[in-house]
């Protein structure tokens, strides 16, 4: 203004005229308002590069310029600087081709720029000072004939986290791949991974399966019971155990499975690895099983009852004539003949009943009842009433303070059958010793019967407590006419309490069979 | 008097027999071949004890049974049942009647004689 003041004065000095004056100052005046202007719209520029420069430094996005043809870098902001570590001076006056981690990472950049001047959502990875790769997400457009503004957004967390992903699905594959049993991953109630296996089970394939609910698989009829099963293991909850669930097929067909649930984390986050084990064909011959031992005591059952109602009238008059010989004028002889008629109804009678005693025992629906009882007084009338006394010298070490807590008729049975079976097995003169022995410590009852018999060869001491078998079966029961199942029942009753049976024997020298029950019976009410 | 037995029982050979065997131990026999006689017979001629044979038709044993207890109210008679077909035990515990047992055919003279015993003295 000083100057336009300055110039003014000097004109009127010069050309004192004030035509001539007015005409200067007019275009002073004009001079003043363009310059006023010019100035305003410099600080206008000023100030939008201002706001311009601040946008750009400020950003969360990366923001590169760099040459059209050439790819030189020209400006960079500090996002992304920091975003690949590098100093500005490392990076302006650089081909941005530069910074692409591989070269096939570049030939795709320049796949992509050699389309199209403005793209958007290419997702690359870009190399940092330090030469590790990093994910990002660029975008472009042309800013002038001979720029590009690129923007880059930061996708490396993402981007990992879905190789991580794809890495333990790889991991999950390889590990289940061959597994005979189903393998799911569960997370968030939703299959994130599901193997061959389980799918052969379901019919459904990998996709059809990925991302479902395991509960659409499930049975209607066990839905309630899978969605109590599977609540442990979406609140985290330790699962025990094995579940069984029946699973329908994509044809329509039911499976039954067995399911096993182990808590994992995938992602680092709360998952459940879930074992499914085909259990259909296992549960076919299982009621398959079932059913033929039905059918087989049903056989039994019927077969026992034919057998014995006609030994009831042949038992009931031999008892008859036995009884009063003399009344229905039977002579001596004829009374020892009718007499080993009896032993022989007798025998057949024993049969049967062993026969149904083991059927009853393999169908697992015999019940024991327990009672609390003294063991002396027990075999004493056992011995006495069996007869034992009189066909053996039989000793008995058995303090009579001993009680136990088992089915009372079935341990007597027991008893009976060892002593029986000393006594069978055995020639005059027959020694049995019956010994019970146990510490205070010992958790266990132990009775063992010893006899003096022929004794049994060791390699068939394993088979003896099998039904129908006989060591040496063929040449014993032509030698005792027995059948053996007296021992075999014998093992079961014991195996019911908890106990066993076991045995020691020397040929021509005797065997030792011992009952080991366990003095606190878990069963017992 | 002697106690009267009732034996319900559609075997002819064992019926028989039965008739001899209970006599001999001192029991007055009834016999009924047909179990749809029995209930008529029970009614007329009350007797201190039933020998019940289970396999019969056109009622089985266990029918005839629950007709005596329920319809025809006879939940003192004593009964026992006297048959071949095993595992009656269990049946026998879930009925809960302290006044029935069994006798597993065939029984001898001494078990018999024993079993009817014992259960008249209940």
């Amino acid at each position: 203004m000083c100057g336009i003041a300055y110039q003014a004065v000097g004109y009127y000095y010069r050309y004192p005229d004030y035509a001539a004056l007015t005409v200067v100052t007019s275009e002073a005046v004009l001079f003043v308002i363009i310059a006023s202007m010019i100035s305003y719209f410099i600080e206008k520029i000023r100030l939008g590069e201002t706001r311009y420069r601040s946008i750009f430094e400020h950003s969360q996005l990366g923001i590169a310029l760099f040459g059209r043809t050439d790819f030189i870098i020209s400006q960079t902001n500090t996002r992304f600087l920091s975003m690949l570590d590098y100093s500005p001076e490392e990076v302006i006056g650089k081909p941005f081709l530069s910074l692409c981690l591989t070269s096939r990472d570049k030939e795709r950049f320049l796949e992509k720029i050699g389309k199209s001047d403005a793209t958007e959502n290419f997702e690359t990875r870009l190399a940092t000072k330090s030469g590790a790769g990093y994910w990002v997400n660029l975008s472009w457009n042309r800013v002038d004939d001979a720029t590009i503004s690129c923007t880059a957004v930061n996708i490396n967390g993402r981007k990992i986290a879905e190789k991580l992903n794809n890495d333990n699905m790889m991991k999950y594959s390889q590990l289940t791949e061959n597994s005979p049993n189903g393998i799911l991953l569960i997370q968030h109630d939703s299959i994130r991974f599901s193997n061959p296996s389980f799918s052969g089970l379901t019919g459904y394939g990998k996709n059809e399966l990925a991302g479902k609910n395991l509960a659409d698989f499930v049975d209607p009829r066990d839905k309630d019971e899978f969605i109590e099963f599977a609540k442990h293991w979406s609140e985290h909850k330790p699962v025990h155990g094995e579940k069984e669930i029946r699973f329908m097929t994509k044809n329509g067909d039911v499976r039954l499975a067995a399911l096993t649930a182990n808590s994992i984390l995938h992602l680092e986050k709360p998952a459940t690895m879930i074992n499914i084990v085909d259990i259909s064909e296992k549960q076919r011959l299982s009621d398959k099983i079932h059913e033929d031992n039905e059918r087989r005591r049903g056989i039994i059952v019927t077969v026992a009852h034919e057998l014995r109602t006609p030994l009831q009238p042949i038992l009931g008059y031999l008892n008859l004539l036995i009884s009063d010989p003399e009344g229905f004028g039977i002579v001596e002889d004829t009374k020892k003949i009718l007499e080993r008629c009896l032993v022989s109804v007798d025998r057949e009678r024993q049969i049967i009943n062993q026969m149904l005693d083991l059927s009853v025992l393999d169908s697992g629906k015999l019940q024991l009842s327990y009672s609390t009882f003294q063991l002396e007084p027990l075999v004493k009338s056992l011995l006495d009433t069996g007869g034992y006394l009189t066909k053996a010298e039989v000793t008995v070490d058995i303090p009579e303070s001993v009680t136990m807590t088992a089915d009372k008729d079935r341990i007597y049975s027991v008893i009976d059958s060892l002593l029986s079976n000393a006594v069978s097995y055995s020639k005059p003169p027959r020694k049995i010793n019956i010994h019970y022995s146990s510490e205070t410590d010992d958790l266990y009852h132990h009775i063992s019967v010893k006899d003096n018999g022929i004794g049994i060869e060791q390699n068939a001491i394993s088979s003896i407590f099998e039904p129908f078998q006989l060591a040496d079966s063929a040449k014993l029961s032509r030698r005792y006419d027995r059948i053996g199942l007296s021992l075999s029942i014998a093992k079961k009753v014991v195996q019911m309490h908890s106990g066993d049976i076991s045995v020691n024997s020397a040929v021509n020298t005797g065997s030792t069979f011992t009952i080991n029950l366990p003095k606190e019976m878990k069963n017992a009410s | 008097m002697p106690h009267k037995i009732m034996l319900i029982e559609d075997d002819r050979p064992i019926l028989d027999m039965m008739e001899i065997l209970l006599k001999r131990i001192g029991y007055e026999p009834i016999l009924v071949p047909d179990v749809l006689d029995a209930l008529k017979q029970v009614k007329e001629n009350p007797p201190s004890l039933i020998l019940l044979d289970i396999m019969m038709t056109p009622i089985n044993g266990w029918e005839f049974l629950d007709k005596l207890r329920g319809e025809y109210g006879q939940k003192d008679i004593p009964v026992l049942l006297f048959t071949a077909s095993p595992s009656v035990e269990e049946k026998i515990a879930e009925l809960n009647d302290s006044r029935l047992g069994v006798l597993q055919k065939p029984v001898s003279i001494i078990e018999l004689k024993a079993g009817l015993e014992k259960f008249l003295a209940k």
